[in-house]
């Protein structure tokens, strides 16, 4: 092994790292351990100034190992990689010490932050002297993409990539294209008919011939990696397809809250309490009127139903308050003289265009009604006979600090948006995570919003989160063109961590095969030695653990790199 | 002088770093003693690196993978728990106590429960007070 000659560079982070850590201190801690050459502090390490200063250095001071301590490598291992391999050094050749996520971030004490992000700058030191140069390997890219999920986001994916002559294979689970678009009346904030958005779209999908459509279909487990995918999928429950691609989309949406788990709205109990998406209903058949067949004559819009609130989701749904002023002006225009109560707990206005759409709406002759989402939902109960209305509204009213009872003939509840009952499955069946709304996870919130930490897996529209038809698209146009781009490259890079067997070591037992998930280590007869196939391996290192003779090795987290992490870890804090 | 325990923890990449992150990301505050090393997968765990995280002076180890079902390998998560009721079989055969090595699923959605596993055990850890092996095993440096 060549003598180490080794690099530390520790990131202020601005403030986010140098206010919690002394990042002198940790630099100069470090600066004449074995193999250090220099140990630096900077700014910001990953911007342009930040990587030249690491190119630079390589070049000058013949470096040929590269440690930065800074954010999680989750999130700029790959540019500082990228940035050591522009210098002419092999990327595996550079570790990352996680200082900001997992020290700064977390404590709240300087002095043992800083011993902290001490400890774990020596354990990539030690790492980093037994890392060794891995060739890069790329694999060929299968041109088709799986797309799941035939709403809008799905759809203007799959048009996206078609119009490049490439294969789709679109699968839908329900018995028609269109998703929660096809269910809508109007859009907001320019009030143009959802319809007419989505069945030309729907036409241009079936009439492609690049598309293959697959209704009433679910996934099954998806197998392969980025470029090499294949799965089933069961077609009306017993037509099973094998299929084969290169990417996969993910846009199966979100579904309406039920609002049946609010006792105080008294949805399926008491008539005419009716939820967006069955209002969306009412609007689309041309008329709105109550069950008795009559015009209500005092309409009720609640906001925020079953969103930011603890009790049902924490977040909010996004698009139900520019959608309840929506309603507004159809209501308006289809019942001049009703009376509209807009019963809401903040209006959210982010949007383009929306904030001037609300100040609009507000002269259209509405009552704005507000109430506290935490601790005072409005209560609905049924009138009684001698009213003369249908339900009755009991509030607390937030601005005028009185109680209040709202006559009203008709209430349209703005229900929230919410994770499908199959989500786990599709993000098993596709290696993505879920967060704690159950909201797919995206590689980086803003750096990378489509991809996943799955190569080849990208996740668009609702299913990331709730988000309207603009944001849906877009992100959906995104993710075909990160495709397209991986398609013309016709070759992708793929780990090269995986596992390696020393056939002198190997003791032929065989464990290596049976705990790999992949079938990617076989037994060789002739050899008399287990050998690893590097297409299918993806780097677990099971069989490395499980080895008896110690004879698979683990690329880039081999058993010296580990140990000696280990060794360097707890530096600081003991010594014996 | 106060006891200070020192805390290992095994992270695997796909779920207990990232929701280690997310605890970062969240600024939620946890106990400064814990240091973190990245395993791809916790199927990766082997008794050597427990046992030398327990030489090196840890004063407990924490091993923490992705819930049953949601491995990103598929089912390293299971090898782990069977290799991990095998060291804690004989960790407490050395004179390690059972609850200075733990097993916890924690997904990239957890960073709360990450910093409150982390606190949890950390008050274990000065109730059970300092190892007893610090510096007296003998876990040979494998080189490959």
């Amino acid at each position: 092994m060549e003598e180490p000659r080794i690099g530390v560079y520790i990131c202020w982070c601005g403030t986010n790292i140098a206010k919690m850590v002394d990042v002198e201190a940790v630099a100069s801690e470090v600066s004449s351990m074995p193999h250090v050459v220099l140990a630096k502090n900077y700014k910001y390490m990953c911007s342009d100034p930040g990587q030249e200063l690491i190119i630079k250095d390589i070049k000058v001071h013949n470096l040929n190992r590269v440690i930065v301590a800074a954010c999680s490598p989750r999130i700029h291992e790959l540019t500082f990689r990228t940035a050591c391999e522009k210098a002419g050094i092999n990327p595996y050749l550079f570790e990352m010490a996680n200082i900001r996520e997992q020290d700064s971030w977390v404590h709240t004490d300087r002095s043992e932050a800083t011993k902290k992000a001490i400890d774990l700058v020596i354990a990539a030191i030690r790492r980093v002297r037994f890392h060794e140069a891995l060739e890069k390997r790329s694999v060929s890219v299968n041109p088709a993409t799986l797309v799941i999920g035939g709403g809008i986001a799905g759809m203007t994916a799959s048009l996206e990539i078609a119009a490049s002559g490439k294969q789709v294979y679109l699968v839908e689970k329900a018995d028609h294209l269109g998703g929660m678009v096809a269910q809508l009346d109007l859009t907001f904030p320019h009030l143009s008919s959802a319809q007419q958005i989505i069945h030309p779209l729907i036409q241009r999908v079936k009439n492609n011939p690049n598309i293959k459509v697959f209704l009433n279909t679910q996934i099954q487990q998806v197998h392969g990696y980025i470029g090499n995918f294949n799965t089933t999928i069961l077609q009306n429950g017993n037509e099973s397809v094998e299929i084969e691609f290169g990417n996969i989309i993910a846009a199966v949406g979100l579904k309406p809250f039920d609002p049946v788990v609010i006792p105080e709205y008294g949805y399926k109990k008491i008539p005419d309490v009716v939820t967006s998406v069955e209002f969306e209903q009412m609007l689309l058949s041309g008329l709105i009127q109550t069950s008795e067949g009559k015009d209500p004559r005092n309409v009720a819009i609640i906001h925020c139903v079953g969103s930011r609130n603890k009790k049902f989701h924490e977040y909010c749904s996004r698009v139900c308050c520019m959608t309840a002023l929506k309603y507004v002006h159809q209501i308006r225009a289809a019942l001049p003289d009703a009376n509209i109560f807009e019963v809401y707990a903040d209006m959210r206005a982010y949007g383009k265009g929306h904030e001037e759409f609300y100040a609009h709406t507000t002269h259209k002759q509405i009552i704005f009604l507000m109430f506290d989402q935490q601790t005072g939902l409005p209560r609905i109960r049924k009138a009684g006979a001698a009213d003369k209305c249908n339900i009755i509204i009991e509030m607390d009213e937030l601005l005028s600090g009185i109680s209040i009872e709202v006559p009203v003939d008709m209430v349209v509840l703005m229900t929230n948006m919410e994770a499908h009952d199959d989500v786990k499955e599709v993000v098993r069946s596709i290696g993505v995570s879920l967060c704690g709304n159950q909201f797919f996870i995206e590689k980086h919130p803003k750096l990378d919003p489509v991809a996943t930490t799955t190569g080849g897996v990208y996740i668009v529209g609702g299913c990331q989160g709730p988000k309207d038809i603009p944001d849906s698209v877009s992100q959906a146009r995104a993710a075909a063109a990160r495709i397209l781009a991986t398609i013309a490259q016709e070759s992708v890079p793929v780990e090269v961590t995986t596992a390696q067997v020393n056939e002198l070591l190997c003791c032929g037992c065989q464990t290596c095969v049976r705990v790999c998930p992949y079938s990617a280590v076989s037994y060789d007869e002739s050899k008399k030695s287990s050998v690893v196939n590097e297409v299918l391996c993806k780097g677990c290192g099971t069989c490395g653990a499980a080895c008896p003779a110690g004879a698979i090795k683990c690329k880039h987290f081999t058993d010296s790199q580990i140990l000696a992490e280990i060794e360097g870890i707890m530096s600081l804090s003991y010594k014996y | 002088m106060e006891f200070r325990p020192t805390l290992v923890a095994f992270l695997c990449n796909w779920c207990s770093y990232t929701g280690a992150d997310l605890a970062g990301t969240s600024r939620l505050h946890y106990a400064p003693n814990i240091r973190i090393i990245r395993i791809m997968c916790s199927g990766r765990i082997e008794p050597t690196f427990v046992l030398k995280a327990f030489q090196q002076g840890a004063d407990g180890v924490l091993i923490c993978g992705c819930h049953p079902g949601d491995c990103h390998y598929q089912e390293g998560n299971y090898k782990c728990l069977r290799r991990y009721k095998l060291i804690q079989k004989y960790t407490q055969q050395m004179g390690i106590e059972k609850e200075r090595l733990r097993l916890e699923w924690i997904s990239a959605s957890e960073g709360k429960q990450f910093a409150e596993l982390v606190n949890d055990m950390t008050k274990t850890l000065l109730q059970v007070g300092p190892s007893k092996v610090k510096g007296t095993l003998e876990v040979e440096h494998l080189k490959k």
